[in-house]
């Protein structure tokens, strides 16, 4: 019993298909406790540092899930920073300068997200524009959208963004017969709740539903998934359109961590996105990827600046190159999965019988 | 069930063509290629619509949109070319599309329990949760068909499904055809292996250039006359085909001794002479491939010592190999052969052109000369030679990828499974076309699954098992019998 | 039946042009002036809006010649922005090479002055070199091992100028991107000798065939006897070359450096030139007169949007719209419907085999 346990175990980890992931973990937690040995003194350790994690990148985060899918069906979205900008700047621009009710405001500019997501999904699915070029498109109609309403930063001045933006749940400890809030002082925020839910959503979608499974199918064949009679226009739609709905609402997020809305915001925020989903562990070329391996993603990427602000003497550029570095290393990880030993065809193992 | 009838007057692809498939049947669809038989296939799974004419089953009309629908209406489909998602579980690949929900999520656990429990019936004991890459092609035909098997479907069609399994696997692969057939499932199967198609259909239908040409029961037809009637041609033309003649004096070509690279072929020995024919057997996955990719450097040589001419070279990669007049067509035409996107007139200059070097370019005067040379020389059907090589058919494509080495004027020409996937008369045509350049002087190496044409043109054949040589036959006075002892193992060494 | 499909390609280049003409007559009515070219006999200089397009369509032009040959390849490179950064970095670290000795942004220059024009020229090149070497050999995707380049890129240029913005007035460096030769601006004379330069070496040798080749089928190249990763090489290492005479120019038009602005976006402009020029994202066909003409269309566009007096920002917008048509026009599907209607019996003789 206990010998097919083990088995299972090594069988587990020796599937291409998580060794990803598994390796995003791994390096993250290696990292992180490679601070907390070097930094540990100066409140590397802390339950704060490792919260603020979340809370300075769940927008990435938010998009990154949407992002995934699209990685997955072996597409690709540069528009969704430029998306996301736009959607802060609806937000500012319709709260501050004219007064709207702050929920229309976010829930125009969702509508507005899914409506682009689908517009550049119709270009890919049925025009057979490359994905590059037509989110390319997309993010210069966004940006320039966005110029057009504003070219000053609008800061946001709502009661019920303040509210939003102001709601932390602390960590508290029981002490001296009451609650108190731990110190330094750990919370989480709506922006961070957003991240974990669509994580969550993101994974049921994925792993327990037709449409998840389709939308693996079509990132590893696509003439394949036709033929096997899967929608694969449909599945490619709602994919963009999903996509279009996160960089919205990572819109609304990142307008809530920094309270305003700028043409400029978030450039190159794509890459940011991107790169978070491959150190994840999504492969570029479709049809390998998990959420799970992107939220360690998102994390692993977040702890370089970090580390680079608790080290104090590096320059932050440093984090761009450390950044390109670590994509470096798991695009090779990737290869030698990929196309090395572990997935190489196997003989017919019942040949000899 | 009344059966399938379809018409397409006016469309020349398929011209007014009717078939019928009755309950319980296995009915073989014959024809060269471009005959038709795949547009009917597809007109019949939705992926090309008709221009006219009228599907029924069991005496409906219906109008299939798309491979979807059509399974939904009861027709599924084996396609030619193995249609999975390697990246999903083996039993993803079989269930994708209609997993069975649970308490509205997918469950997983039943999907892996009835794929592995289909997969028994293919005698198939594999971890149905791997990815379906990790295994062989073999395998992977094997699921595609059981994913089609598990439809509840009234019609399955089978295009080509033979054409990657071995002997044992088309075996399984027969018995769970004649469980389904008791069944009361209408079978259409198309394959190029006649032998096949007499042991597994009950009535044969013939296409040639997209008309039909006959409906035959298949205990009242020999397989001579079906040959003549797909092809149209004389018989005798076919079958007389004489080994080239061996020139006594003839200079050694190739002598191999113990190359290998560790993990796919050892130990390999073997000489060729000029002019010789040099038929390579055996089973799928034995070491033939992998063999013919080391001589030519495509995978790189580790172990042993190569003579080409008596001269001992070492050949890292294709470029080494071409600079020794040493010449490859590839087993998979598709991804190792044509440029799909090129005109016929590049894909041949293209290999003469690499041997030239960048800064040596061909003139247009030079390819087009070349190109028109070979187009004729091979009969090669196309309206000239600017069209792209992916709108050809996969014999000419074949043709066009010989004409791209003969064009090296190459002294050892490698050819693996040049013959499989095309219609019986480019075969014969292919065939001929060796022995005549073997005539000339050149050394063939010839690969093939089919033991009668290696028998019929090799003058010597080393027959692979495990990737070892595992034996070696003189072409002359060598029967199937004894190729097949061989890969076997009920027979070991050299009876050279 | 035999131009079925070379006219498709050829057809995408003539739309590049209709696209062209329409946008410039566009600009004619709306500026009568706009077609005006007049000669100044002082500096010897022709000057006019057309001049002017040209002129400053110079560094996406010569970038794009290289990004031609990338995107044929089936790849993109993204680094080039960077590396037009990197260029103009270290032209301007080698002109002021001792600041605190030469305070006032004079003559002074190390010697020989063509180090200033060797040497950036020589680390893009190596940079073009690296990107090839990840892609031919390592088999990285090009996306990827270019983003490394296009986030480590602009560190470098740091590094060179330890994050300062040097300038410099020293003539025979200005006179690269704003002196004149034979009436026309020097940057136009560059291009005009750059793009000769690569359609010889492309069409006058094997090399282009090579590239179409390698970018439809890899393997099947490989097998032919054609040294993929070489040719894969060759192409980015050129496309790193070209992308430092791009960022010459630029940092002599502006006679400084500016290490996070120079070729900001400029990969987009160069792939979306090469798109509109005709050659497709998937690889194969490619033709640099198209792309030549696709970079004077983006170029034309900003000129033109220029003169509604929007701002620089905004622009993306109407490009999006701009391109959108051009890419909706060629995409397949539109191109297939408008053939079809040309020759729906070449069609129908065609369906047979």
């Amino acid at each position: 019993m206990d010998k097919k346990k083990s088995n299972k175990l090594v069988n587990f980890v020796t599937n291409p298909k998580y060794l990803m992931v598994l390796a995003t973990i791994g390096i993250f937690l290696v990292i992180y406790a490679a601070g907390i040995i070097m930094y540990g003194d100066k409140g590397f350790a802390k339950l704060r540092t490792f919260m603020m994690l979340f809370v300075d990148n769940a927008y990435i985060g938010i998009s990154a899930v949407g992002m995934t899918m699209v990685l997955i069906t072996g597409g690709i979205d540069l528009s969704v920073a430029a998306v996301a900008s736009l959607t802060g700047m609806f937000i500012a621009y319709g709260t501050t300068v004219l007064g709207l009710d702050p929920v229309l405001c976010m829930a125009f500019a969702i509508l507005v997200g899914v409506l682009l997501g689908l517009g550049m999904g119709a270009l890919v699915t049925y025009l057979k524009i490359p994905p590059f070029v037509a989110t390319l498109t997309g993010m210069f109609l966004a940006r320039g959208v966005c110029s057009l309403i504003s070219r000053e930063s609008i800061s946001i001045n709502n009661e019920l963004i303040d509210k939003m933006a102001g709601w932390k749940l602390y960590f508290m400890k029981y002490s001296g017969g009451e609650w108190v809030k731990i110190k330094p002082v750990a919370y989480i925020n709506l922006n961070v709740v957003l991240f974990i839910v669509m994580i969550i959503i993101g994974t049921i979608i994925l792993q327990k539903t037709r449409f998840g499974r389709n939308v693996y199918a079509v990132g590893g064949n696509e003439q394949s998934a036709r033929l096997m009679g899967l929608p694969v226009d449909k599945t490619k739609m709602m994919v963009y359109g999903f996509n279009g709905f996160c960089s919205a609402l990572a819109g609304i997020a990142y307008a809530l961590y920094v309270k305003s809305g700028w043409n400029l915001a978030l450039q190159g925020g794509e890459l940011d996105v991107i790169s978070a989903a491959v150190i994840g562990g999504v492969l570029l070329s479709g049809g390998v990827g998990y959420m799970i391996g992107t939220f360690f993603g998102v994390l692993l990427k977040a702890v370089i600046p970090s580390l680079i602000t608790f080290n104090g003497t590096l320059s932050s550029w440093w984090g761009k190159i450390i950044t390109g570095a670590l994509v470096l290393l798991f695009v090779a990880l990737q290869q030698i999965v990929m196309h090395g030993k572990l997935f190489k065809k196997k003989g017919t193992p019942h040949k000899k019988e | 069930m009344k059966g399938i009838e379809i018409q397409f007057p006016g469309v020349k692809a398929l011209d007014g063509v009717d078939f019928s498939l009755r309950r319980g049947e296995v009915h073989a669809l014959l024809g060269e290629n471009g005959a038709g038989k795949s547009t009917l296939i597809k007109c019949l799974t939705g992926v090309n619509k008709m221009d006219a004419g009228k599907i029924e089953l069991e005496g409906k009309e219906i109008r299939p949109t798309d491979p979807k629908n059509a399974m939904d209406l009861g027709i599924s489909t084996v396609f030619q070319e193995i249609n999975l998602c390697d990246n999903l579980s083996v039993a993803e690949n079989i269930f994708i599309g209609r997993q069975p929900i649970r308490r509205g999520q997918i469950d997983w656990k039943e999907i892996n329990r009835r794929s592995q429990e289909l997969l028994e019936r293919f005698k198939i004991h594999i971890d149905v949760t791997r990815p379906l890459s990790q295994y062989s092609t073999a395998i992977q035909q094997m699921v595609s068909i059981a994913r089609a098997v598990d439809v509840d479907a009234k019609v399955l069609i089978l295009d080509e499904p033979t054409s990657s399994l071995d002997n044992e696997e088309v075996k399984r692969l027969f018995d769970v055809m004649r469980d389904l057939k008791a069944q009361g499932m209408g079978i259409i199967f198309i394959t190029h292996f006649l032998d096949q198609v007499f042991e597994m259909s009950d009535r044969l239908t013939v296409l040639r250039n997209g008309h039909l040409i006959g409906v035959y029961n298949a205990n009242e037809i020999t397989k001579l006359e079906l040959v003549s009637s797909m092809i149209g041609k004389d018989l005798d033309e076919i079958f007389d085909l004489k080994r080239a003649a061996q020139k006594p004096d003839a200079k050694m070509m190739l002598d191999a001794d113990h190359i290998g690279v560790p993990g796919k072929v050892e130990d390999i020995s073997f000489n060729q002479k000029q002019g010789e024919l040099l038929g390579f057997a055996g089973l799928l996955g034995s070491g033939r491939t992998e063999t013919a990719e080391m001589l030519f450097g495509v995978t790189k040589m580790q172990n042993g010592d190569l003579k080409v001419a008596g001269i001992p070279v070492k050949i890292g990669e294709p470029m080494d190999a071409i600079n020794h007049k040493i010449a490859f067509c590839p087993e998979d035409r598709k991804r190792d052969g044509i440029i799909g996107d090129l005109t016929i007139r590049e894909n041949i200059a293209l290999a003469l052109q690499a041997r030239r070097g960048m800064m040596k370019p061909m003139s247009r005067k030079e390819q087009d000369e070349l190109a028109d040379k070979y187009i004729k020389m091979l009969s090669i059907a196309t309206p000239d030679a600017e069209k792209k090589i992916k709108e050809l058919s996969g014999g000419n494509q074949q043709k066009v990828i010989l004409a791209r080495w003969m064009a090296t004027e190459p002294d050892l020409l490698i050819l693996d499974e040049p013959t499989r996937g095309i219609d019986v008369g480019a075969k014969a045509e292919i065939q001929r076309l060796m022995l005549q350049m073997c005539e000339e002087g050149m050394s063939i190496i010839f690969i093939s699954s089919e033991l009668d044409e290696i028998i019929r043109c090799s003058n010597r054949i080393i027959v692979m098992r495990d990737g070892k040589k595992a034996g070696e036959l003189s072409g002359e006075n060598c029967t199937q019998a004894d190729i097949m002892r061989i890969i076997a193992g009920e027979k070991d060494g050299e009876t050279a | 039946m035999k131009k079925s499909k070379e006219s498709i390609f050829k057809s995408k280049l003539a739309w590049a042009v209709v696209a062209e003409l329409l946008i410039l007559l566009v600009a004619g009515i709306l500026e009568p002036n706009f077609f005006h070219i007049e000669y100044n006999a002082t500096t010897g200089m022709f000057y006019g809006s057309l001049i002017d397009i040209v002129n400053r369509s110079a560094e996406i032009t010569i970038i794009a010649m290289g990004m031609t040959m990338v995107i044929a390849l089936g790849g993109t490179d993204i680094s080039v922005g960077a590396l037009v950064a990197v260029a103009g970095a270290f032209a301007l670290k080698l002109l002021r090479w001792d600041v605190t000795l030469y305070p006032t942004p004079g003559d002074y220059t190390i010697k020989p002055f063509i180090l200033v024009i060797l040497v950036p020229l020589l680390i893009c090149t190596a940079m073009g070199l690296f990107n090839g070497v990840l892609i031919g050999k390592f088999k990285l995707q090009p996306i990827i091992a270019t983003l490394i380049l296009m986030v480590a890129g602009r560190g470098i240029a740091q590094i060179a100028t330890n994050g300062k913005q040097f300038t410099t007035g020293y003539t025979p460096f200005r006179f690269i991107g704003q002196g004149s030769m034979f009436g026309l601006p020097f940057p136009i004379v560059i291009t005009i000798v750059v793009c000769a330069a690569v359609m010889i070496f492309v069409r006058k040798t094997a090399f282009g065939t090579f590239v179409e080749s390698v970018g439809v089928n890899p393997n099947a190249s490989r097998v032919t006897g054609l040294k993929s990763d070489k040719i894969i090489m060759i192409v980015y290492t050129l496309t790193g070359f070209l992308s430092g005479v791009a960022g010459l120019i630029y940092s002599s038009r502006i006679s400084s450096c500016d290490s996070n602005n120079a070729g900001v976006n400029y990969e987009m402009d160069a792939i979306l030139a090469v798109v509109l020029g005709g050659t497709s994202m998937t690889g194969g066909k490619f033709s640099l007169v198209g792309t030549i003409i696709g970079s004077l269309i983006i170029r034309t566009i900003t000129t033109l949007v220029y003169y509604f007096g929007i701002t620089s920002e905004s622009i993306m917008a109407f490009k999006a719209v701009i391109i959108l048509i051009v890419i909706v026009i060629q995409s397949e599907p539109v191109g297939k419907w408008l053939a079809t209607r040309q020759a729906r019996r070449q069609k129908v003789g065609e369906l047979r085999g």
